[in-house]
């Protein structure tokens, strides 16, 4: 599992440290430029927000062909790691990709939105920026002084951005989730304190070398894991997910559902596989939650009255089958493991891609009704067939039908439950897939009502709709091309 | 046998912790927070850590007091708070159900954390008790109060209970990982604390204002 997530000792140094300022920098830098300026159009964004990607090519040139790539930054005393793989790369383009989306949509739906306030707008583009280099950060990072911060930065810019709409129920919403992050972040520094204590170092790769089972070990993982599994809206831990997203801006929902949550559950993955690898047991109950995250989710998402409240709960029911990674690559052999891996991180992929596309999807049908409510949606299918087509493809993605990036990776989830006999996880993918397929149809149905009485109707910017199009393309065609990032888990990884 | 000096620091500590989080008198228990804050630093600057004591002097008390006592409404002219966050009287009644779901997870986590100090062998110095009970205290309040600035003291006390046993557990060579991570630690909490502060006053004015829309409405709030 060392030789997967990139923390061999043997990785080859990073040539030019100067990427990785780069990619970790610009975000920070168009965000500050972003609350000078307050883009009011689309082109300027689409500019500037090229300028990241051809920094993440910059660092993808650097690595290419190697197994990975290690840095070490000495900043006085102290020494900070990080790690480049074929698996960072991968979160790096996501997140590049999503946030990008995000921006993009953003100045449209801002003008459009007429209750968005003007302090507000001022706001969001540095919050996006730090966001977004946050998330690079944890992607990049390799040790857990690095982690910490850039969790800590990731939770408390997300809490600001969900409070920026200003109203009273954004307000209480995004109350709840500053408590229960910083909640998180407490046990995460607790769980951080005893392994310091116990093994005196917090390099990843160390760690893993170093940490011997017994209490401390055990005691610091169910700290770690319960706090990030907190930020990540695991199972019993969701209840603050849907009132935060049924207030919040379109595009910080976008972002949020698609790689914020993601980013805990991807520092939880990687602790466990490091530091506990053959808890076998342990792995097994986290699985039970991710069966009845999957179940509940889906059961939610199908009885919620408002459009949103339903994209929300779908996150809570599809982030099951990312928990389903726990009991598939903890203490399993190499060949369940090997299928496990490739399906998780596509799933995370998948599942980002798709979910972002259906917020803005969603966010358009609600901007052209005007009704929050899915009886609001009544007639869709006539007047708003672009959206409705984002959305539909999107959700083709969450269902995981053939030909979408999310039906190549819960058939490398199930293939990898088949292959280790773990049937109580075959069941699981079985009936999330049918549920997932009754609360999509449930919102079709409402759209496909023909003899609606006409309502006015606003036509939504051509923009918005395109940039949902597109991104609701790639989770539906990416499974076409599912070649490329699983050469890219694989090869840059190090075959293990 | 830890010195008489040591010793009464960690009484001080403990007994300021305790003030702040139950007196029913909330401007009371922000200005024992901030002393608590104070005695902190003090104890960082006794062990020779002067940076931390700055840095606690400056964030954990100056600060943070100055964005609680925003919180309330407070400002040096302004000497009475204002506000229902002010007036809003806690703690809950404790009852079977509540304690069940709030302090057994408390509970729970402080076993664990007990078994999981008592393997790693003694530590020296009061360092690591006084945080153990103020993690103790701090979870306590957290749990028992629905109030949330409250729950931002509780969280402030919690934080400095797991910054002590950070720096009782980390050895010479691990110090500097320790720093960054308590520093990290403090601008967090502040950060935290500052949001809330914000948030609590927005919430008034916008109380403020939907009440008096509803008085000339008509309509009672």
């Amino acid at each position: 599992m060392i030789e997967r997530l990139g923390l061999s000792p043997a990785t080859a140094p990073l040539e030019h440290q100067a990427a990785l300022w780069v990619v970790l920098g610009l975000p920070l830098l168009l965000g500050a430029l972003g609350a000078v300026v307050r883009p009011a159009r689309t082109w300027p964004v689409v500019v500037a927000g090229m300028l990241p990607l051809l920094a993440l090519g910059w660092l993808f040139a650097e690595v290419a062909g190697g197994a990975g790539r290690s840095a070490v930054t000495e900043f006085g005393p102290l020494t900070l790691h990080w790690r480049i793989n074929g698996l960072t790369l991968l979160l790096l383009l996501l997140s590049g990709v999503i946030a990008l989306a995000s921006a993009i949509y953003a100045p449209a739906y801002l003008r459009e939105d007429v209750e968005a306030s003007s302090r507000g707008q001022a706001w969001f583009w540095p919050l996006l920026g730090l966001l977004s280099s946050s998330l690079m950060l944890i992607w990049l990072a390799a040790d857990l002084l690095l982690l910490y911060i850039g969790l800590e930065l990731m939770g408390l810019t997300a809490v600001g951005l969900m409070l920026l709409p200003g109203k009273a129920e954004a307000l209480v919403a995004g109350l709840r989730y500053l408590l229960l992050a910083l909640v998180g972040s407490l046990a995460f520094l607790l769980g951080v304190a005893l392994l310091l204590g116990a093994w005196g170092r917090l390099d990843l790769a160390g760690l893993a070398e170093a940490a011997e089972p017994g209490a401390p070990l055990w005691v610091a993982v169910a700290l770690l894991s319960g706090g990030l599994l907190l930020k990540a809206a695991a199972f019993p831990l969701h209840a603050w997910l849907a009132p935060v997203h049924a207030s919040a801006w379109i595009p910080v929902s976008a972002l949020h559902a698609g790689l914020v949550i993601k980013a805990s559950f991807f520092i939880a993955l990687q602790l466990w596989l490091l530091l506990v690898p053959a808890a076998a047991l342990a792995a097994w109950a986290m699985g039970g939650l991710a069966g009845a995250a999957v179940i509940w989710g889906g059961v939610m998402a199908w009885r919620s009255v408002k459009l949103k409240e339903m994209v929300a709960w779908s996150t809570v029911s599809q982030l099951g089958y990312l928990l389903l990674a726990f009991p598939l690559l903890v203490g399993t052999g190499s060949a369940v493991a090997d299928l496990a891996w490739q399906g998780t991180w596509l799933q995370l992929a998948a599942h980002g891609l798709a979910k972002a596309a259906m917020f803005l999807a969603a966010g358009n049908l609600i901007l052209a009704t005007g009704e929050s409510r899915v009886e609001g949606l009544a007639g869709a299918s006539r007047r708003f067939p672009i959206s409705l087509l984002s959305f539909g493809m999107a959700a083709i993605s969450l269902v995981g039908l053939p030909p979408s990036m999310g039906f190549t990776a819960k058939w490398l989830l199930l293939h990898a439950a088949l292959a280790g006999g773990h049937w109580p996880w075959v069941a699981v993918l079985a009936v999330g897939t049918l549920l997932s397929a009754a609360y999509v149809f449930r919102i079709f149905r409402y759209c496909f009502i023909e003899d609606a009485p006409e309502y006015e109707f606003r036509r939504v910017p051509l923009g918005m709709d395109a940039i949902a199009l597109l991104l609701a393309l790639a989770a539906l065609l990416l499974g076409l091309a599912a070649a490329w990032p699983v050469t890219l888990l694989r090869g840059a990884g190090g075959e293990p | 046998m830890p010195p008489l000096e040591e010793t009464l620091l960690a009484a001080a500590l403990l007994l300021l912790a305790a003030l702040s989080l139950f007196d029913r008198h909330l401007v009371r228990a922000c200005s024992w927070f901030v002393t608590f804050a104070l005695v902190v630093a003090l104890a960082w600057a006794r062990l020779g850590l002067v940076w931390l004591a700055l840095l606690e002097l400056v964030l954990g008390a100056l600060l943070t007091g100055a964005f609680l006592f925003h919180a309330l409404g407070m400002t040096p002219l302004v000497r009475r708070p204002r506000g229902f966050f002010a007036r809003w009287h806690d703690p809950l009644p404790l009852t079977w159900r509540l304690a069940l779901a709030r302090l057994l997870p408390a509970l729970v986590v402080l076993a664990m954390l007990g078994v999981a100090l008592a393997a790693l062998g003694e530590g020296v110095g009061s360092l690591r008790p006084a945080g153990f009970v103020l993690l103790g205290l701090g979870l306590w309040a957290f749990a028992l109060h629905r109030h949330l600035l409250r729950r931002l003291l509780a969280f402030n006390v919690i934080g400095t209970g797991i910054f002590l046993l950070l720096m009782s557990l980390a050895e010479p060579a691990a110090l500097p990982a320790a720093h960054g991570l308590v520093i990290t630690g403090l601008v967090v909490a502040l950060l935290g604390t500052a949001l809330g502060a914000l948030l609590v006053r927005r919430l008034e004015a916008l109380e403020a204002r939907h009440g008096a829309r509803a008085r000339t409405h008509g309509h009672p709030a």
